[in-house]
């Protein structure tokens, strides 16, 4: 009976300590497996969070299409509305390319007037 | 006579091009901040995602970084930073104004120290702030680097008494800015 017990409390600490560590040392969010929420065009994006509807958006992992404007180290500007940044090397593109990316939107940067997007993969 | 026109119309274009070719910029500058307390999880963030824009011939300097892109290396300490203290759905940018004291970009070629005094706005709350920065121009890069101390209840974000003492009370920020024309 008492050994049953100290067995029962011994499983019990260890799935406790297991799915705690397991919370707390959660993994980050992989943009490039997650579906996205949204298909858009960059400049439609661009428009949406010029006229203050942009808000819900943030966060989301969307689908972006449009021209490539300027090619960087890095990053992509479509449309010369979004920024997109990579973690990955980015394939070879060059610009006035049409194409889908997805990407994690984190929001409007007024200074440049242009919305951005990390963690971004190329879709086509 | 027409020669002359259109001559000076040339001179006049390039001069006002020239003009504005002062302007400096970068979209992928670099701010961490760490507030960390020794013997507890690091509280550290990266964002390499920062705007900011340099106007070289008024030493206007303008910065803006958006909170989402701040990466942490615990998914659930960016999650509670985003969720419950910058609160980057309401609040989702902070920026910085400002002008740069006694800034000559003709003369800005060697490293020197500067003081930028402007405004900064994070957490929905302004706050009036002088920033050293050391400033450097090689090659048509400016290179802007900043190291100070922001306090989160002074823009009022509150850190609960449960983590608190895992959360140092001054935050440091440090800031890398290339920017170019």
């Amino acid at each position: 009976m008492s050994k049953h017990r100290k067995i029962l409390i011994l499983i019990i600490l260890l799935s406790v300590g297991y799915f705690g560590y397991n919370y707390i040392y959660q993994d980050h969010r992989d943009i490039k497996s997650e579906t996205s929420q949204l298909e858009i065009t960059a400049s439609y994006l661009l428009e949406r969070f010029k006229t203050n509807d942009g808000n819900a958006l943030l966060n989301q992992t969307i689908s972006v299409t449009g021209v490539i404007t300027n090619l960087e180290d890095g990053a992509i500007t479509l449309d010369e509305s979004v920024y997109a940044t990579f973690d990955e090397n980015i394939p070879q593109l060059t610009t006035n390319e049409k194409i889908m990316i997805k990407g994690r939107c984190i929001g409007y940067d007024e200074l440049f007037e242009i919305v951005k997007l990390d963690q971004c993969s190329l879709i086509k | 006579m027409k020669t002359i026109i259109v001559l000076l119309i040339f001179c006049l274009a390039f001069l006002v091009t020239a003009a504005g070719q002062e302007k400096y910029s970068t979209k992928t500058g670099e701010i961490t901040f760490e507030a960390s307390v020794p013997s507890f999880e690091e509280v550290k963030a990266k964002n390499t995602n920062v705007s900011a824009v340099l106007d070289a011939d008024t030493g206007k300097f303008a910065a803006l970084a958006l909170m989402k892109g701040f990466r942490f290396k615990v998914a659930l300490m960016e999650e509670h930073f985003n969720e419950n203290y910058i609160e980057s759905s309401k609040y989702p940018k902070a920026t910085f104004k400002g002008t740069i004291q006694d800034f000559d970009a003709s003369k800005a070629s060697e490293k020197r120290e500067y003081l930028i005094n402007g405004i900064f706005n994070l957490h929905g709350v302004d706050k009036k702030m002088d920033v050293p920065a050391v400033i450097s121009v090689n090659d048509g890069v400016v290179t802007l680097t900043a190291q100070f101390v922001l306090k989160p209840e002074g823009f009022n974000i509150k850190i609960p008494s449960i983590v608190s003492n895992k959360i140092a009370e001054n935050v440091n920020v440090s800031v890398t800015f290339q920017l170019q024309k």
